[in-house]
């Protein structure tokens, strides 16, 4: 913490002594504007709207944000949002966790359409390349009114570059750093006349590392991937035009054995101004996701582990906008979702289709106040019918005060894996069978004489799962003046019908069949605060927070009865379990927080980005045999702070120099978290 | 004077119930509280293996191991805990049983259970499994697939009924070897039980105390 203190007290210092010198040499510009309200976002509404507009906790992650930090990939700049963490769940798969809503909840979107291939429900953003990245937009809150399935804690929208000019723009980086990680990212992107185009490469490798030598293999494994991604335009007419954009990734992995990821998305996007007040958008997507995992022994060249898996989306959308004057707007959409599965932990090819039909209505009832309601029906082939409203508000007391309300309902439906897995562990013999395929896979080991007795009725088997749902309220005001701006929301999130494994039988090896089932209900609570303050143009501070309380309904309830005992770590001895003992979720920290300063030098044509993520003490999963997390496991992570910093600086303009220093606290953490010591990189920037 | 008839009374009584400690006929054997620690219960196969080996056999009433193959209350092979009542599960090389004793499971703590709660039904091994059941989170343990550690299920407290008829109350503390408070599943030994138990020696009577 001393060496922290001592970096930011250099800063300020630097400051006051610079600004002193530069006194005379000051602009004065009243109208400056500080915070750019007016930035446009289109998740929240699926519209574009200022951002001063949204009655929905949302945060804009601009070009400026992200190339300001140097970092790479989505999942290190999400990870420096307030109440957004990076997490790694006990399977050892990472995702973000949101509102202490974990990855699996989340969408995450490219340009409006969604990104697949989860692993248990994970996805790893770290597959997403910052290169070419426009904006970012983070909705908080139940958002299936306009998404569906998965976006039940929120929506993360990663919006790629569009050609704005006719001059070729064309850059290119070089980076080098720890762990023999290099990243070269090369983008050109035109304007000419009714046709753009645009095209963007990334490759990146790391030598990896290993931070515990006791454990065999690596902790990150050496890699090199490639994104490529592209974006053609084409306008008919002032009315009509047409994109396409493509995007793919690869990746491969040194291990022993073979290890290979696939992600491919295009979409084909055409709007059609029908008349002033009425815009149609024809959208069709195609994506894949692929992975072949092959670990092999190193030792014995014994098979360990072998799974394929390959998933494919196709979804076409048509939406509708009709303005039918400034203060209304109302949106209607009608889609397809196409999905197919085919794995090797699967008997056959599974395949899902839903359709589903959206609208919302947007007006102003009072002058100083916006009123969005909406909803979402989707049917689907596999589980029941959901109907997912949403409403919401925006109050605006006045130029400088807006208080902000939403309430909204979201789903998940159950995914291939927990209806279709068809799992044994060939080292410890315990077995995982999806809900679809229970029978079958009971009957087949009964057969087989490995099934010692069923623990639930047989007419159990096979009963239904359904969909995960949430309902969420956040409620909050925001307050802008001059160089003062202040966010404050409240939030809540009830999310029923949890998916959980449960015990259908008793395996003759003395190991058990799991199935899945609709069990826990769990809530998140909390607050979130975001305030910035800016001396000038050069300097500007900000500080975020997020309190957390994540529980669930039915531990409590069974503590509140004396029904969860713990044991005495040093005596072994059994108690009860004190409510005031009882952590919580696992893998949720009670106080999420970020400092960031960011200080421009104009006459060095050099900034300097300094940004402190601290995290509290979580637990990662339950040590002593009560299934919930208490004081008295032993698997809590201490809190700790990471400290990154970027320095810049522009030379011969057209070359810019970056170093980036990540972790320069140099807080080291083995295990799940495996966070590195220091990284330095240096980048080398060239715009034609 | 009542007060003096009243002190008289019970100083007669306290000679009297003193006295009955000589008296063979009322004689009241104290209630035992012992832990006993890494009890080895090794076995062979497992891991989807098929699973065998000798059960190693306790009797409360002498507080010891036991190699009789009729004079024993409960034994231990790996997770798998047997009762002397019942029929065979099935297993391979297990015990025979020969006589009525019984086990049954409460959620409570240890000092909780003061007695044998009215009409406690005890559940003895069978062709359908153990009267313990066998598995992660089933019985009196829990396995834990990301740490690789059995940890006993706390506030699970076995009630057992012996071979004798008589009472005990036990708590598993730890199943690796010299109770870890910290366990390393890849270097402590597992299959070393430690547990406590309260076991009441006189007949009919179902107390702890």
């Amino acid at each position: 913490m001393e060496k922290l203190s001592v970096i930011i007290f250099s800063f300020l210092t630097f400051y006051l002594i610079n600004k002193g010198l530069a006194q005379d040499t000051k602009p004065k510009t009243d109208s400056l504007s500080y915070y750019d309200l007016d930035e446009v976002v289109i998740t929240a509404t699926r519209s574009e709207r200022q951002r001063k507009d949204i009655p929905m906790p949302v945060k804009i992650l601009s070009r400026e944000i992200l190339s300001n930090t140097g970092l790479r990939r989505a999942d290190e700049i999400l990870n420096e949002q307030t109440g957004i963490t990076s997490i790694t769940d006990q399977s050892g798969f990472r995702g973000i966790q949101m509102q202490g809503i974990n990855s699996e909840y989340i969408m995450i979107l490219i340009d409006n359409v969604p990104v697949v291939g989860r692993q248990s429900g994970n996805l790893d953003l770290s597959r997403l390349a910052l290169g070419n990245i426009e904006h970012i937009e983070i909705i908080k809150g139940p958002s299936s009114s306009l998404y569906g399935s998965e976006a039940l804690g929120g929506v993360i929208n990663i919006i790629t570059q569009k050609p704005t000019d006719s001059e070729l723009n064309l850059k290119t980086d070089v980076a080098y750093g720890s762990f023999e990680t290099s990243d070269v990212n090369l983008s050109a992107q035109q304007k000419l006349n009714d046709f753009s185009y645009s095209i963007f490469l990334n490759r990146l490798s790391s030598g990896g590392f290993d931070l515990d030598e006791n454990l065999t293999g690596n902790t990150v494994d050496p890699f090199q991937n490639y994104t490529f991604s592209s974006h053609l335009g084409y306008k008919f007419s002032e009315n009509l035009n047409t994109a396409i954009n493509y995007r793919l990734f690869h990746q491969n992995i040194d291990i022993s054995g073979n290890s290979e990821e696939w992600d491919t998305n295009i979409t084909s996007i055409t709007k059609h101004q029908w008349s002033s007040k009425l815009q149609a958008d024809y959208e069709f997507y195609f994506t894949q996701y692929r992975a072949d995992q092959l670990i092999i022994d190193p030792i014995t060249d014994e098979e360990l582990f072998n799974s394929d898996f390959d998933q494919r989306l196709f979804r076409p959308e048509m939406r509708l906008t009709f303005n039918p004057n400034s203060e209304q707007e109302i949106i209607g959409g009608i889609g397809s979702n196409f999905e197919f599965l085919e794995r090797n932990l699967f008997e056959n090819e599974v395949s899902f289709n839903s359709q589903y039909i959206y609208a919302q209505y947007s007006f102003s009832p009072l002058k100083k106040l916006i009123v969005i309601v909406g909803g979402r029906f989707d049917t689907h082939s596999e589980y029941d019918s959901q109907l997912s409203p949403k409403a919401s508000a925006i109050y605006k007391l006045n130029d400088n005060i807006s208080i902000k309300a939403s309430v909204g309902s979201g789903f998940k439906a159950p995914d291939f894996r927990q209806l279709y897995l068809d799992f044994t562990n060939s080292t410890v013999g315990y077995t995982v069978v999806g809900n679809r395929v229970e029978e079958a896979v009971i009957e087949r080991l009964q057969n087989n004489n490995q099934i010692l007795s069923l623990i639930v009725p047989p007419e159990e088997l096979g009963q239904p799962l359904e969909a995960e749902s949430s309902t969420g309220i956040n409620f909050g005001f925001s307050y802008q003046k001059n160089k003062f701006n202040f966010n404050f929301n409240a939030f809540r999130n009830d999310i029923q019908n949890l998916i959980d494994t449960r015990i259908i039988a008793r395996k003759t090896n003395g190991q058990n069949v799991f199935g899945y089932i609709n069990r826990d209900n769990i809530y998140t609570t909390g607050i979130e605060t975001d305030l910035s303050y800016n001396f000038d143009k050069n300097l500007k501070l900000s500080l975020g927070y997020q309190l957390l309380y994540a529980f669930d309904k039915s531990a409590e309830e069974q503590i509140e009865n004396g029904e969860i005992f713990i044991r005495d770590p040093e005596t072994l001895f059994t108690e009860r379990l004190d409510r005031s003992d009882y952590f919580g979720l696992p893998n949720r920290s009670r106080h999420l927080a970020n400092f960031k300063i960011f200080y421009n030098i104009p006459k060095w044509k050099a900034f300097a980005n300094l940004r402190l993520n601290y995290r509290s003490k979580y637990a990662l999963f339950d040590t002593n045999g009560n299934a919930v997390i208490d004081n008295f496991d032993n698997s809590f992570v201490d809190g700790f702070s990471v400290l990154n910093l970027t320095l810049s600086k522009t030379l011969f303009e057209k070359y810019s120099f970056q170093l980036v220093g990540e972790n320069i606290l140099n807080n080291q953490q083995s295990g799940l978290l495996n966070l590195p010591g220091v990284r330095i990189t240096g980048k080398i920037q060239y715009q034609l | 004077m009542n007060n003096l008839r009243l002190t008289t009374f019970i100083v007669i009584s306290l000679l009297l119930v003193a006295c009955s400690d000589d008296d063979d006929g009322m004689a009241l054997l104290e209630v035992e509280s012992t832990t006993i620690s890494n009890l080895h219960a090794p076995q062979q196969g497992g891991q989807g293996q098929p699973v065998s080996g000798e059960f190693t056999k306790f009797d409360f009433e002498t507080g010891e191991i036991t190699n009789s193959d009729t004079d024993w209350d409960i034994a231990f092979r790996g997770t798998t805990i047997a009762v002397n009542g019942g029929t065979a599960t099935g297993t391979t090389d297990e015990p025979a049983r020969t006589s009525d004793a019984g086990i049954a499971i409460l959620n409570a703590t240890f000092s909780e259970v003061e007695e044998v709660p009215a009409n406690q039904v005890f559940e003895q091994d069978n062709a359908s499994g153990f009267a313990v059941p066998t598995g992660s989170g089933n019985g009196w343990y829990n396995y834990d697939f990301a740490t690789n550690i059995v940890s006993p299920i706390p506030g699970k407290i076995l009630l057992v009924k012996t071979t004798e008829d008589r009472y005990a109350k036990i708590e598993i503390l730890s199943y690796y070897k010299d109770a870890p408070t910290d366990i390393d599943p890849f270097q402590d030994e597992t299959r070393y039980y430690t547990f406590r138990y309260v076991y009441n020696p006189n007949d009919g009577q179902t107390t702890f105390n």
